[in-house]
C-alpha cells in the first residue's frame, strides 16, 4: 500500500503545486499525515533531507521500497521426494522381513 | 543532486505521466495528449501549446520564445500515431522548463538523459500501466496495443518491454 500511496503522491505533484510548496516550506509532514503510510514509514519520510522535490521523491522511493515486506516464494515439495521416501520405506520393510 | 539510478528515474517518469492521465480523467485509450496540450492544467498555462510547422529536420521540438508561452512545434505532415508520440515525448521538455517543473527540480533529474527520459515518459503517457495490463498475454499483442493506444508499432513493442513492477 505504501508504494501505491507514494506513487499517487508523486503523480499528483506534477499538477498540484501545493505539494511542492509544502515540501519547500518544510511542511511535507503535513501532507504525509493525510496519506496511508505506516507510522514507521511516515516518520522516516518526514525526516528525509533533500534539496528538491524530485530528490525527495527518489529518497522516499528508496525508503518505501526498503520497508516493503520481502515476497516469499511458495515452495511446493518435489513429487520425487515422495517417491524416494516410499522406496526407502520399502527397503526398510524388506530389511526387517 | 543525489545519484539516481535508471530504475528510479523511470519510476518517477511513470508516475508523473500517470499524474497527467489522472488529471485528464482518461479511463480508456487513446489518451488525448494533444487535447491536454491545447487545454493544459492551470499550472502549465504558459508552457503547453502546439504549433504546426513545415520541417524536414525533426518530427517535433519544444521551444519557449522569449516572454511567450512555450509550445511544441510539430511537423505538419506526420502520420497521426507518430504525431501523438512526438508530442508526448516533447511534453517532458515543456514540464522540465516550466516554472512548476523548475520548482520541482525536474531539470536536475532529467536534463542529462533528456532523449531517453522523454521517450520513456511518452510511452507511459500514451499507454498508462493500468490500461496496458488488459493487453498482457494476448495474441498479436503488439499490433493490438499499437492500434488501441494509437502508437507507432515500434513504440508499442518498446512499451511492452518496459518494466512496470514498481508501479503496483
Amino acid at each position: 500500500m505504501s508504494m501505491l500511496t507514494l506513487n499517487q503522491l508523486v503523480a499528483r505533484s506534477i499538477v498540484d503545486p501545493a505539494i511542492v510548496q509544502a515540501f519547500s516550506a518544510g511542511r511535507i509532514a503535513d501532507v504525509l499525515s493525510d496519506l496511508e503510510f505506516s507510522p514507521e514509514v511516515r516518520t522516516q519520510l518526514s525526516s528525509l533531507n533533500a534539496e528538491t522535490w524530485t530528490e525527495y521523491a527518489v529518497l522516499a522511493y528508496r525508503t518505501v521500497k526498503a520497508a516493503q515486506p520481502v515476497q516469499t516464494r511458495i515452495e511446493l515439495p518435489s513429487p520425487a521426494e515422495g517417491l524416494i521416501r516410499r522406496d526407502e520405506d520399502q527397503i526398510g520393510k524388506e530389511q526387517v522381513a | 543532486m543525489i545519484s539516481v539510478t535508471r530504475e528510479e528515474r523511470e519510476w518517477f517518469l511513470r508516475n508523473i505521466a500517470q499524474g497527467l492521465v489522472d488529471y485528464m480523467g482518461v479511463v480508456e485509450p487513446p489518451v488525448p495528449v494533444e487535447e491536454m496540450l491545447r487545454h493544459p492544467p492551470t499550472v502549465y498555462n504558459y508552457d503547453f501549446g502546439v504549433v504546426d510547422m513545415y520541417s524536414n529536420l525533426w518530427d517535433a521540438t519544444f521551444a519557449r520564445p522569449p516572454s511567450r508561452r512555450g509550445s511544441i512545434f510539430v511537423r505538419i505532415n506526420l502520420p497521426p500515431d507518430q504525431r501523438r508520440y512526438a508530442l508526448a515525448r516533447e511534453t517532458l521538455s515543456a514540464l522540465i522548463t516550466s516554472k512548476h517543473g523548475r520548482e520541482m527540480g525536474l531539470a536536475e533529474l532529467f536534463m542529462d538523459t533528456l532523449q531517453e527520459s522523454g521517450e520513456h515518459f511518452a510511452r507511459h503517457l500514451l499507454a498508462p500501466q493500468p490500461m496496458v495490463e488488459v493487453f498482457r498475454n494476448r495474441e498479436d499483442e503488439d499490433r493490438e496495443l499499437a492500434d488501441t493506444f494509437e502508437l507507432p508499432e515500434q513504440v508499442a513493442i518498446e512499451r511492452k518491454q518496459d518494466s512496470d513492477s514498481s508501479f503496483r
